[in-house]
């Protein structure tokens, strides 16, 4: 099989954009196109075209973007597909991308990600078609519904307060501030959103237990990666970040099938599988990419990745283990909570930030002499998860 | 609302499933689930999605006296609990396109 590195990475700044979604992919497109060194046009080295999404033919009414894309951007004749796998869709697309060229297939692939979120109640729904179609969706149940009382599981089990999730929200506030591609970036002191005079106002209830600052924006934005053979790296103007490890696992679709409820089982497998195929484990990380769309997942996921013991994630947050400069740094680009979340971008864009802490291009926020590095990018309520381990060559 | 109990194995289900998850089976029968059962965890939503013209609407997961584990909405005056003895009714949980959608609304036992 195949080595395959990162020598190209795009990256559009999240939050609301007016750029149309296929605009919005192209700009990350040509950035990690510029970044590798590849011209476009005849003579091009891109074989293949990953484009994910979850939402594009929902919300923006737009089926077929790899086609679209590979033309707008003069690759044809390269290969083009489009990825759908819920918020897990970019690292699902990587990880596709991965086999192409492991499998003797594809030298070079170009995998872009992106979503235009909307607003609202409108977003909010487009979100929950992620939920089973009977047992769920229907209720008027949401992602951030399945959270809260996810949290209020953990909250009675390990005895995590709010304090400790809002703890988590201003940790990464305050990495999004270095991220010039973040969307809030805008520091947030624990008082404002716990006791201060103004909480009730500035941190409003969404779902109980959760307030506003345990849940991550709606965003729009795009990231991509140009993948390729680690046998013909040199030819590209980066140097090569490689992906030493790839992991996916699955779970019930019903979050009320779960045989243990307060678990992630599919986070702790997937992570696992990385982590072997790499030949590494959590200890040797020195940075991780969590998925905290509800603050309550990056602490069970640091726990279920292998950074904690079961119950004890909580504790770490407290001493600060997981802020830059502690054992573990997780969520150093501003995490999903200040970066912002446009689902099909989210999975890319995790990678993108460990690829910088690797090249040592993560200004104002890096962890120093970093080698390997974790992504867990979570699908469904946990129901498909891809973890990704990159290591400096 | 219906569980579905598998004519193999007889492990219940909800929602339907194609293959029994403890033995494989592929044939279920359809049991009525309107019994009672026990609140596992709840929350009261207020960023309710488009089709929920409600400000805020209780949800929880409920283990049902049969054993299986069920999500649904709650109509329940004062105190709500993890633990709370729950009874499963059926009703009207969501309009789409001029259709009702029925499913699992639990009260007070």
């Amino acid at each position: 099989m195949r080595e395959v590195g990162i020598v190209g990475v795009g990256h559009t700044k999240f939050g609301k954009s007016d750029l149309p979604f296929l605009d919005l992919l192209g700009a990350a497109a040509l950035e990690a196109l510029d970044d590798a060194g590849i011209k476009t046009g005849e003579g091009h080295c891109v074989d293949q075209l990953f484009v994910s999404s979850m939402g594009a033919s929902i919300q923006n009414r737009i089926s077929g973007s790899a086609s679209a894309l590979v033309d707008s951007l003069n690759l044809r004749p390269a290969m083009a597909e489009c990825v759908e796998n819920g918020p897990a869709s970019g690292g699902s697309a990587v990880k596709l991308g991965y086999m192409a060229i492991a499998s003797g297939m594809c030298d070079c692939v170009l995998v872009v990600g992106g979503e235009k979120m909307g607003k609202g109640k409108e977003a909010t729904d487009f979100v929950a078609t992620m939920l089973h179609p009977e047992a769920e969706y229907p209720y008027g149940l949401t992602l951030t519904s399945f959270a809260a009382m996810f949290t209020r599981l953990i909250m009675d089990k390990y005895g995590v307060t709010s304090e400790d999730l809002a703890r988590i929200a201003v940790k990464n506030h305050a990495n999004a501030c270095h991220n010039p591609v973040a969307q809030l970036q805008k520091p947030v002191s624990l008082e404002a959103i716990t006791t201060g005079p103004d909480m009730e106002k500035i941190n409003p209830p969404v779902a109980e237990p959760l307030r506003r600052y345990d849940v991550c924006p709606m965003s729009d934005g795009a990231a991509a990666v140009v993948l390729c053979a680690m046998d013909i790296a040199d030819k590209f103007k980066r140097r090569p970040v490689r992906i030493a490890g790839i992991g996916q696992a699955t779970d019930t679709h019903c979050v009320a099938n779960r045989a243990v409820p307060t678990d992630l089982l599919a986070v702790r497998l997937a992570s696992q599988k990385a982590y072997k195929m790499a030949g590494l484990t959590a200890d040797d990380m020195d940075c991780a990419e969590l998925h905290d769309a509800f603050q309550i997942l990056e602490l069970v996921e640091s726990e279920e990745a292998g950074f904690f013991p079961r119950g004890q994630g909580h504790i770490g947050i407290r001493n600060g283990e997981t802020e830059i400069g502690g054992r573990i740094p997780i969520n150093t680009s501003g995490g999903l909570k200040a970066k912002g979340h446009p689902l099909g971008a989210t999975g890319i864009s995790q990678i993108i930030e460990v690829v910088k802490q690797l090249r040592g291009e993560a200004a104002g926020r890096q962890v120093e002499g970093a080698k390997a590095g974790l992504c867990v990018n979570f699908g469904g309520f946990g129901n498909n998860v891809v973890a990704t381990v990159l290591t400096k060559d | 609302m219906y569980g579905y109990r598998c004519k193999k194995c007889g492990k219940l289900h909800h929602p339907a499933r194609l293959v029994c998850d403890k033995c494989e089976g592929r044939e279920f029968t359809e049991e009525i689930l309107d019994g009672e059962g026990t609140l596992l965890t709840y929350t009261r939503v207020h960023n309710l999605p488009a089709g929920i013209d409600k400000p805020v609407l209780d949800f929880g997961i409920v283990q049902m006296r049969e054993g299986v584990c069920v999500s649904g909405q709650l109509d329940i005056d004062g105190e709500i609990y993890t633990g709370m003895k729950v009874r499963a009714t059926e009703g009207v949980v969501r309009v789409m396109n001029g259709v009702e959608h029925t499913g699992f609304i639990f009260v007070k036992a």
